[in-house]
């Protein structure tokens, strides 16, 4: 009974904390100080610290602040409209017309970027203006925008998957390779969708695009031919074992800085622009995994995990059950909560859970990670909808209502990745065979 | 005097910054290093371990600028929501945000302090002294728990602090 008076204790005031507005760092970082020295009764200062210094001087870390280095400098570049001029001719034919530019713009992206605000910014720059002159309907200009922006999280290299994979101690490669697949699959549902709703809806009347010929298609295609030498840089040295996602992400950089300094949009202050945002954005979280490190340790002491392990064991839910209720749960989170965050927040409980429950925690890695992407499109705390507001001016409500129709093909991809779990093992159980 | 006594603290978070960036710059060639030293063949032990220390001072030396820069995250829909009763939302949050970087501060700059005391070195191949990579943390934490002092003490002077909420035009400020 103790124990259990402990763990609500505990919960109350980690939501306490978190939901009166306390950064979620120290929310965390508050409430494992509280639990170890009130609760467990011991001194928490050198476990505090031992804990914290141990998960930020980590090795396999790096990787996130190159990441994020490395979409700020290719947001400061002309890559938005050389991807757009670039796909455009192969999408104008397609029924949906160049909405598919959002779509595989953002795919494309996303596989150079670990970030769904980045690339919702760095592909809407450019389509949102040119698909408005060309009158698309708004909703689906901004929905399919919005939704495939979520990719960012999905197709490697992806934030989430760095945290989620340090957070679990497994390999940030394999859970990259392993997100592969899976993208492209929720980015062709996307596409399918558009292609439909194009066919169906007798207001999907968009200027068409003058006709042109296939030598000057190729001929813009070379836009495209820097990005694509990124993403094989990035994907390919992992992919073929050359290099570790912290070696991939100095590639990354590297290329970055090359592709920038090529299109002549590296300057001394994009160059310190882009460096100081990602000096913010990593240092954001970090501070969530140093928190989140300290709260592993003192979720420990106070047993929630093993009893919540074995409670789910006692009551016998089966796999399906088990899944469906973590999807629930994750969904309102991701309502309040930002991806990283409530990745970080549930791992120590979740994780001996999905492990006793004999899930294959890369899978699960992908699971997870469509979960967020949800989170990200949900009012009334969705990234990706502020991010949009900013860049349309349109209300939230109406944002998150374009972008519905995307969230569905989301929950439908959770039950295709449920049906079909080969899609997320598969590349990485035969990378593991080969290396 | 109240201007330039700002002037030096928002000095001394973008220095915190500018330093966490040069960490990054130097993440980046460690890693170059290593991936060299493998494939040319030449010795360069300890570059994980190199890189693991500038990871650490790349954040710890960041946050205080990412605070002031308002990039940390926080759910804020409730202290939105309190209207004009917002400031006594707000001195929750800056009270206990200041309570718990102080204790963060105090015990990282013990920590520091006992590994230069006993002479901790590294378990790597670096075989660094540790006090040396951890006087990142204790400057970092301090610099952090100034930052919520002064935004606690500005917020209850003026009304409301000095950090700028956190704008998400930018690409950066998400998750």
């Amino acid at each position: 009974m103790d124990q259990l008076l402990a763990i609500v204790v505990f919960l109350s005031v980690l939501f306490l904390l978190l939901g009166s507005g306390v950064w979620v760092g120290l929310s965390l970082m508050g409430v494992a100080y509280i639990g170890i020295e009130f609760i467990a009764g011991r001194a928490a200062g050198g476990a505090m610290i031992n804990t914290i210094w141990g998960a930020s001087s980590s090795w396999t870390l790096t990787a996130l602040p190159l990441f994020v280095w490395m979409g700020e400098i290719l947001f400061r570049t002309r890559l938005s409209e050389d991807m757009f001029k670039g796909l455009s001719p192969w999408m104008a034919r397609m029924p949906g017309g160049l909405v598919h530019t959002n779509i595989v713009g953002c795919t494309v992206f996303a596989a150079v970027s670990g970030s769904s605000a980045a690339t919702l910014t760095t592909v809407g720059r450019m389509s949102i203006p040119e698909l408005r002159r060309r009158e698309y309907p708004e909703h689906m200009v901004i929905g399919t925008l919005a939704g495939a922006a979520t990719l960012g999280l999905m197709i490697p290299p992806s934030l989430t998957l760095i945290v989620y994979g340090v957070s679990i101690n497994e390999s940030i490669r394999e859970l990259f390779i392993a997100g592969v697949i899976p993208g492209l699959v929720l980015a062709s549902m996307f596409m399918a969708y558009v292609a439909i709703y194009a066919l169906v809806s007798p207001n999907y009347k968009p200027i068409k695009e003058p006709p042109m010929s296939i030598v000057e298609k190729f001929k813009n295609s070379a836009y495209l031919i820097p990005v694509i030498l990124l993403v094989f840089v990035v994907i390919g040295s992992m992919y073929y074992g050359i290099a570790s996602a912290t070696e991939a992400a100095a590639f990354g950089v590297i290329g970055a800085l090359v592709l920038a300094f090529f299109q002549g949009s590296l300057t001394v202050s994009s160059f310190s622009e882009s460096l100081m945002g990602a000096v913010r954005t990593s240092a954001m979280i970090t501070l969530i995994l140093a928190g989140a490190a300290f709260l592993s340790l003192a979720m420990g002491y106070t047993g929630l995990p093993r009893a919540l392990a074995d409670w789910i064991a006692t009551i016998e839910l089966s796999r399906f059950e088990l899944l469906m209720a973590l999807l629930v749960f994750y969904i309102i989170l991701g309502c309040f909560l930002d991806g990283i965050s409530a990745v970080v927040l549930t791992m120590a409980i979740v994780e001996p859970m999905i492990r006793e429950a004999g899930i294959d925690v890369i899978w699960f890695g992908i699971f997870v990670t469509v979960v967020i992407e949800m989170a990200q499109i949900t009012p009334p705390i969705g990234f990706n909808l502020f991010v949009m507001q900013g860049l349309t001016n349109h209300q939230m409500n109406y944002i998150a209502k374009a972008a519905l129709p995307m969230f569905g093909i989301m929950v439908l991809m959770v039950f295709v990745l449920i049906a079909f779990p080969e899609l997320a093992t598969w590349l990485p159980d035969s990378i593991r065979q080969s290396g | 005097m109240g201007k330039s006594v700002r002037k030096i603290l928002d000095g001394m978070y973008l220095a915190g910054g500018v330093a966490a960036a040069l960490c990054l710059i130097a993440i980046v060639c460690l890693i170059v290093l290593q991936i060299a030293s493998r494939n040319f063949g030449f010795a360069f032990r300890g570059g994980p371990d190199y890189a693991g220390y500038a990871m650490a001072a790349a954040s710890f030396l960041g946050f205080a600028y990412a605070l002031n820069h308002g990039a940390h995250i926080r759910v804020s829909l409730l202290v939105s929501a309190l209207g004009r009763y917002r400031f006594w939302g707000e001195l929750w949050c800056y009270g206990v945000g200041t309570a718990i970087t102080s204790i963060f501060a105090w015990y990282a700059c013990n920590f520091t302090y006992e590994s230069y005391r006993f002479k901790d070195i590294s378990s790597g191949l670096d075989a660094t002294p540790l006090w040396i990579p951890q006087l990142s943390m204790a400057i970092g934490s301090i610099l952090l728990a100034i930052c919520f002092w002064d935004n606690l003490i500005t917020l209850i002077m003026k009304r409301e602090p000095n950090v700028l909420e956190g704008s998400v035009d930018e690409p950066g400020e998400e998750a």
